[in-house]
């Protein structure tokens, strides 16, 4: 299984669904850091995810890390109550730059 | 009335005899079980997604074994020259003290040797293994282990064990070298002959098959101490009291288990 | 503040039906049944020697029952296969009375070792997993440390995030404020709420601590000699009328009326011949 990404205006949209447990989350990681590799703007969107586990959120950790040290930009959007909850235990809610949509994203400019 | 008495303590008796051999068939199929279990996990486990790790047995072949090189030395050099110094002795007597080389040759290879490394790997590793074993188990973290869906036995005997299968024959080769050599020192002193010519006497006494003797002996020694060891551990109950009580068992019935296994051994090997 | 309340229509995640357990001659568990919701804090509540340690173990498939069965995730676990309860077993977080931390480990490998036994995760990702539950149990920056630095609070919250790590469905844990003073304690209590409202997991608390069971259930087990006395809310269990829990509400023990015949049976069993 692999997750779909998609380029809008300028950025590199990793489109997460499901669950995202143990036996998917390792692609997940795959996809978001190769999309750090190729574009300088990516967001991951959550919106369709049902749950996220622990394996899901390091693996986001690891891409935002990842665009830190490169100076690249990663971001959330369309964070459902449930992903952000499991993201408030580790207050990662507080650490990840966090958007409703890409438009709110656009809308604040580069 | 005083035929019931007797006949009432004749039964208790008897049923404590009775108990006492039930416990010691459980003890001994526990200790197959045990047996079959890490033998099952080190061959198998690979392919059932529990490796036995190799740094685990690594570990503990520098605990069994790389760590009781010097004891092992020391003890096979005195008990060579102890039993050159005796030989000498008793052999005067009929003018044959030269006999004597052959005799350290043979009962050294044979019994010797490897007795010593599996009294001191016994010692050493029979307490020690039990004392960690048992304290895990007292401190819940062998049912931790169990509840997190890993096989204790995988995870703590089996290393263990390929560890003694390993470490002991190596170790009881090294206590073979150092008893003969310690023969040596005395009988070059004794008999007037040079250190040359009791290596070439030593050698052209042995054959294969005293060697081989050695390593059989020593390979059960090593699934003996192993499962004494572990099984100890496994049951210990009771607080430091009983941590005490199992460690000492331990010890002792790994030393009692090669000396009873080495007799039988001999019995049927020397035939 | 709990989001997901407990769902009661949906099927439960625990449940033990008629459990009966002998220990030697002596029937330690009679007719137990009990069920846990998905997302319901449970706890189990009792003096010792009411059997709660007992049932805790034959929970976590220690044991094997003497009659009756428990289900877990609704399958019974005495007919399941190695490879059945391996599964199972990776959804199950257990946190043991005295931490059970493998006292030759670091924290940190503590936290990991059920990850590297069970997932084949990237080394970056188990790092980092296993760093979150540390910073959840506010145990960062302490992973270097061996369990023997460790005070008692912090063995706790050690072997919490070791029970996490897996996000497991059901996260069971034995006496969590025994042996702590009580600030530290309330502070686990806390824990054990934030994680149940934060992921989807029901918890297991066995304690004899009433302040605690309180505080953190949603339904209370009341066990005493082996029996179940009652299953309900802290309101029900703190207005019971029911002799034997009102004592345990109030700590004092009750004067058993005097069986004669049991009671010299017991005393002289076997001290006389006539």
């Amino acid at each position: 299984m692999t997750f779909p990404v998609e380029d809008r205006q300028g950025f590199s949209v990793v489109m997460l669904n499901g669950e995202i447990d143990l036996n998917n989350s390792p692609d997940a990681r795959k996809v978001i850091l190769n999309s750090l590799k190729k574009m300088k703007h990516v967001m991951v969107d959550l919106s369709s995810v049902e749950y996220i586990d622990s394996s899901g959120v390091a693996s986001l950790v690891e891409g935002f890390q990842y665009a830190r040290t490169n100076d690249l930009e990663f971001g959330l959007i369309g964070v459902s109550e449930a992903a952000m909850s499991v993201l408030r235990l580790a207050r990662l809610d507080q650490v990840f730059t966090i958007y409703s949509s890409l438009d709110e994203r656009l809308e604040h400019g580069s | 009335m005083a035929a019931e008495i007797h006949a009432n303590r004749f039964r208790l008796l008897t049923e404590q005899v009775g108990r006492k051999f039930v416990a010691g068939v459980e003890d001994f199929g526990y200790g197959a079980a045990l047996l079959v279990e890490s033998v099952f996990w080190l061959l198998a486990g690979r392919w059932r997604q529990q490796r036995v790790r190799l740094s685990a047995i690594v570990q503990e072949m520098m605990d069994i074994g790389v760590q009781a090189i010097p004891v092992v030395t020391i003890l096979a050099f005195a008990n060579g020259a102890m039993m050159a110094m005796q030989g000498i002795y008793t052999l005067r007597d009929f003018g044959a003290e030269s006999q004597v080389v052959s005799g350290i040759a043979m009962s050294v290879t044979r019994e010797f040797g490897v007795l010593i490394a599996g009294i001191v790997v016994a010692g050493r590793s029979g307490s020690a293994i039990a004392a960690r074993i048992g304290t895990m188990q007292m401190a819940q973290e062998i049912d931790a282990l169990r509840v997190m869906g890993v096989s204790p036995v995988r995870y703590l005997v089996s290393p263990i064990l390929a560890a003694m299968l390993l470490m002991m024959p190596i170790l009881s080769v090294l206590s073979d070298a150092m008893a003969i050599l310690g023969g040596g020192v005395i009988s070059v002193m004794e008999l007037h002959i040079n250190l040359d010519t009791y290596t070439t006497r030593v050698f052209s006494e042995l054959v294969p098959g005293d060697i081989f003797q050695g390593l059989i002996k020593s390979v059960v020694f090593a699934v003996l101490i192993t499962l004494v060891a572990t099984g100890n551990g496994f049951n210990a109950s009771g607080g430091a009291e009983g941590l005490g009580r199992a460690t000492t068992r331990s010890v002792v019935l790994c030393i009692a288990a090669i000396v009873v296994a080495d007799m039988v051994f001999t019995f049927f090997l020397s035939r | 503040m709990n989001t997901t309340p407990p769902d009661t229509s949906s099927q439960p995640v625990i449940e033990v039906n008629n459990l009966v357990t002998y220990y030697g001659d002596q029937k330690i568990l009679d007719d137990v049944s009990l069920s846990v919701a998905p997302g319901e804090i449970m706890v189990i509540m009792g003096g010792s020697g009411s059997g709660k340690s007992t049932l805790l173990r034959y929970l976590l498939g220690l044991h094997r029952a003497d009659a009756g069965d428990i289900r877990l995730f609704g399958k019974n676990i005495d007919t399941l296969s190695s490879h059945e309860w391996m599964e199972i077993r990776k959804k199950i977080g257990v946190s043991f009375q005295g931490g059970a931390l493998f006292n030759s480990m670091t924290v940190g490998e503590n936290v990991r070792m059920p990850l590297r036994e069970h997932t084949s995760l990237d080394e970056n990702t188990i790092k980092i997993m296993s760093r979150m539950k540390l910073e959840v149990v506010n145990l960062a920056g302490y992973e270097h440390l061996m369990p023997a630095q460790l005070s008692g609070g912090m063995i706790k919250r050690a072997a919490l995030a070791r029970a996490i790590v897996m996000d497991p469905g059901i996260l069971f844990f034995d006496e969590p404020s025994a042996g702590l003073d009580p600030v530290v304690a309330a502070d686990l209590d806390n824990l054990i709420l934030r994680i149940r409202d934060a992921m989807p997991v029901s918890i297991v608390v066995v304690t004899h601590e009433l302040q605690s069971a309180f505080k953190i259930a949603d339904r209370i087990t009341v066990l005493d000699r082996g029996r179940i006395l009652m299953v309900g809310s802290v309101e029900e269990v703190r207005h019971s009328d029911n002799p034997r829990i009102r004592n345990l509400l109030t700590r004092t023990s009750e004067d058993e009326p005097v069986d004669v015949d049991g009671y010299l049976q017991r005393l002289t069993e076997g001290a006389m011949r006539f």
